[in-house]
């Protein structure tokens, strides 16, 4: 190395987009807040990642627009080979990309099911009983074919398992720059780790093995996993988008449902809560998981109350009240 | 080096005992002291208080103005004025660099640097101040971190106003940076520390190359003798530059005490001064000048911009020589061609009659690297600074196929280099990408129109593509020019302009987006690294063709995976 010496210094540059599985993403609850109007903001995941921009994938799970004030937002899930969703948005303020979310929906509507990628930022949502939910607002997506998806999987299993190393070799060192930097753990990593062992509390690594092992065998096979998983989605999907689009026969369907336990969690928190504007859309969906129901189904209860039973009503994006 | 910057210690001395004294006066007193009367600043000190005591306006102050115990809130450095004492404002620290000295044979930390107002809004928005840190704040002055300063006060100087940071005043972070400007140790550091920081440092280190050298005064009042050369350790090699007689040799072991490095450019040198101490060193087990030559042979990817005395051997590509005329009506000769080594290429520019044919092995002592094009390049002055190989260093380097494969976090953490070959996936595509217009003057793209130079043109069209380019760890951007865009899409220029105006841009950056985002590809081209990041320009982009299964073996096999 001669004399490649150069002055360090730290460049507040473009974040570098994290390749993460949604498993790992959604188990994440601690927001870093950059302080300031520019600074960048991060969620730090159990395994260290600091992400503020990410690069994911998945098949189309679920896309819908909501009217505002100030213009659509659009909302979906990217499910990837975890298992887990990738939630996004796309803001009324980010014109550039409801042509093309118009498009996708028109797709998604009439019934087809395709992969993604998607580059988001970072972006989070604190209930009033401090729950934390992570989410995205997309960038810039496009459709894919399947070679361009396993080519992430394959990236997003290095990327996880370079955070399990680091991971596992912090459990011996101290919680600090030094001990984890001769620990081994690399040096993006690093702030990411310390602020991660001290906020969760212990976990199970080897969970996040098994989104990795999965994709790995997928990119391994034939890919016949994943057209699998577009097919089998697509069905599981079908019955919640007439739900979510009710002006067309509805009844039937939607009352054989089995959901008076959901609804009851549900309208008790909007009920219960001190907040006369409304409660917040994610912390009746945090209300719903602690009582032991899938995100999946609480997200279709509550629009299953706001649009077919007309029980509660959507005032202000976001924020449900009871219809007395 | 100002008179204000060098008495800055012992004005801050005066300005304790006489609040309102004109600074420029005491450092005109100082200079006079020094110069006139051959007294040493430190010792002046006493001297200067007792003249500016006497003629200090001070008892009548005290008595009328109380307005500068006001505090005094400002967001922008325009609307202080140079009185201003008390003074909050917020902004970002660009550098602090501590320095040491010596005050009435005591030791005191100092420190200066540059800070920015307007700290919340892009660069372009700030204008840059110098300080000066009285009151040891490193801790909380951290280079990049925007910062609260209250109880601050304003110094003027030759019509420029810097800030003081006093012991009595407040630093606050309120966004963080980097890590904190290590304290002065007074234990030698190595090389490779020392480079890491502006600041005084002490260190043990082989004189590799001495030469006497001239400085002419910008004044044109005449010329500076000086002494540039070359130190090394195991660690690493720095360059130095000498303002007082080196009486050591080349090959000596010296320990040098109280330098400071300074960056020149992109690079870090010791600067030595009568202050600074060196002496002889004696360790058996130190490194000879033979053991050091790994530490002081660079290679092309080592090369930045601003290194002197550089050793390196390169195969000449290409050799042109042009003559010109200077501004003094001299007729001149320069030689210039490409070069090459296993680490990618560069130009190697001579000043002196050198006629390498392509395919030669030249091994160059004592060049220097110089930014061409946003590259750092190779310049010889004197022809004894150049040997002709006879035996080859290495197996011929084919050039047409030279692209040397670099990881992008290598790149993005290294020096501008050329030739080379880096993989990454694109996250971005620029709306900017498509069909531009330059000003048929100076080639810059025209905004509306308009050239920043040369005002409203009737702009020539081209053809480019940006983007961002992430491994996941770092990024940079991407830019094709006409040919590699033009390759890239399978479309001319042409039908790229009829497809925007049939289609709209918008159409067209959706079909780039379909190609592209997403997806890993290829890239061969230059790179330029400064503070802002790293760019690459392409001269081929291409999609990975690696296949998944072949990309999940690696994984496998890297990480141990067990299926």
């Amino acid at each position: 190395m001669g004399g490649s010496t150069v002055i360090n210094q730290v460049r507040i540059g473009r974040q570098s987009a994290i390749r993460i599985f949604a498993q790992e993403y959604s188990d994440a609850n601690l927001p870093l807040e950059g302080v300031g109007e520019y600074a960048p903001s991060f969620i730090i995941t159990k395994l260290g990642a600091k992400v503020n921009r990410a690069l994911f994938g998945g098949v189309i799970d679920r896309f819908e627009r909501r009217e505002g004030d100030n213009g659509p937002t659009y909302s979906g899930h990217l499910r990837d080979a975890t298992g887990g969703v990738h939630r996004f948005q796309i803001a009324p303020f980010q014109p550039e990309l409801h042509a093309d979310a118009e498009e996708l929906l028109a797709r998604f509507e009439s019934g087809d099911r395709f992969l993604m990628m998607m580059i988001g930022r970072a972006r989070w949502f604190e209930s009033d009983d401090g729950g934390i939910f992570t989410s995205f607002r997309a960038e810039e997506f496009t459709t894919v074919e399947r070679d361009v998806y396993v080519n992430w999987l394959v990236e997003t299993s290095a990327a996880t398992l370079r955070r399990l190393d680091a991971y596992n070799s912090s459990l011996e060192s101290e919680n600090n720059n030094e001990s984890l930097k001769s620990a081994g753990v690399p040096n993006d990593l690093i702030e990411g780790m310390i602020l991660a062992k001290n906020h969760y509390s212990d976990f199970d690594p080897e969970n996040y093995k098994v989104g990795v092992l999965q994709s790995l065998s997928m990119a391994l096979s034939s890919n016949s996993e994943i057209e699998q998983m577009i097919s089998s989605d697509v069905e599981s999907i079908e019955p919640k988008v007439t739900e979510n689009y009710p002006s067309e026969n509805n009844d039937s369907k939607n009352e054989s449902k089995p959901l008076a336990d959901v609804d009851d969690v549900i309208l008790n928190t909007i009920r219960n809560s001190s907040n006369t504007d409304g409660v917040p859309y994610d912390s009746i969906v945090l209300a719903c998981v602690q009582a032991g129901f899938s995100r999946e189904s609480s997200e279709d209860a509550i629009e299953d109350l706001r649009d077919i039973k007309c029980e509660i009503i959507e005032p202000r994006f976001g924020f449900f009240q009871i219809l007395d | 080096m100002t008179d204000k910057e060098k008495y800055a210690v012992q004005i801050a001395l005066v300005k304790e005992e006489c609040k309102d004294v004109d600074e420029d006066e005491v450092a005109k007193e100082f200079e006079r002291y020094e110069n006139d009367f051959l007294i040493p600043p430190n010792d002046a000190v006493r001297s200067v208080i007792l003249k500016f005591q006497k003629t200090s306006p001070k008892d009548i102050d005290s008595f009328t103005g109380t307005t500068t115990q006001v505090e005094r809130k400002v967001d922008r450095f325009s609307e202080l004025g140079s009185e201003d004492k008390n003074v909050t404002l917020e902004v970002a620290v660009v550098t602090y660099v501590p320095i040491v000295q010596m005050v009435r044979g005591e030791e005191k930390q100092i420190a200066f640097g540059w800070i920015e107002d307007n700290p919340w809004e892009s660069t372009d928005k700030r204008e840059r101040w110098d300080f000066k840190d009285w009151g040891g704040h490193s801790e909380n002055l951290r280079p990049n971190s925007i910062v609260r300063l209250e109880g601050v006060s304003v110094n003027e100087w030759n019509d420029k106003r810097s800030i003081n940071i006093n012991r009595g005043s407040r630093v606050t972070i309120l966004r963080e940076g980097g890590p904190a400007v290590p304290v002065l140790t007074d234990e030698p550091v190595s090389i490779e520390k020392a480079s890491e920081n502006e600041g005084y440092v002490n260190l043990i280190a082989r004189i590799i190359s001495l030469k006497p050298d001239l400085i002419t005064k910008r004044d044109g009042s005449g010329t500076i003798d000086i002494f540039r050369g070359t130190l090394a350790d195991s660690s690493g090699k720095i360059s130095f530059l000498s303002w007082v007689p080196i009486e050591n040799e080349v090959g000596d072991l010296v320990k040098i005490e109280g330098a400071m490095i300074r960056k020149f450019r992109e690079t870090p040198e010791v600067n030595i001064n009568d202050r600074t101490k060196i002496e002889k060193f004696h360790d058996s087990n130190f490194s000879s000048i033979e053991e050091l030559s790994k530490v002081t042979t660079s290679r092309i990817s080592d090369l930045r911009n601003g290194m002197k005395d550089v050793i390196v051997t390169v195969q000449v590509e290409s050799w042109q020589s042009r003559t010109f005329t200077n501004s003094d009506g001299e007729e001149k000769i320069v030689r210039s061609g490409d070069v090459m080594d296993p680490t990618g290429r560069c130009r190697l520019t001579a000043w002196c009659e050198i006629d390498p044919k392509p395919g030669d092995f030249l091994h160059l002592n004592g060049a220097r690297v110089q930014f061409w094009q946003g590259s750092p390049d190779l310049v010889v002055d004197e022809s004894e600074q150049v040997q002709n190989l006879s035996e080859a260093p290495w197996d011929a380097i084919n050039p047409e196929n030279h692209w040397v494969e670099i990881s992008l976090s290598d790149l993005v953490n290294g020096g501008s280099r050329r030739g080379i070959k880096t993989t990454g996936t694109i996250v971005a595509v620029k709306n900017d990408s498509g069909i531009i217009e330059r000003c048929p003057e100076c080639n810059r793209i025209l905004r509306d129109g308009n050239c920043q130079d040369h005002g409203p043109q009737h702009g020539v069209e081209d053809l480019r593509l940006k983007f961002v380019v992430d491994d996941g760890i770092n990024n940079a951007s991407l830019i094709l020019g006409k040919e590699p865009s033009e390759a890239f899409l399978s479309m001319t220029q042409e039908m790229v302009k009829e497809h925007i105006s049939q289609r709209g841009k918008e159409d067209f950056i959706a079909h780039i987006r379909n190609i592209i985002l997403a997806r890993k590809v290829v890239i061969k081209g230059r790179s330029l690294v400064d503070n802002q990041g790293a760019m690459i320009l392409a001269e081929n982009v291409d999609l990975d063709t690696v296949k998944n299964e072949n990309a999940a073996n690696l994984v496998i096999e890297q990480w141990g995976v067990l299926l």
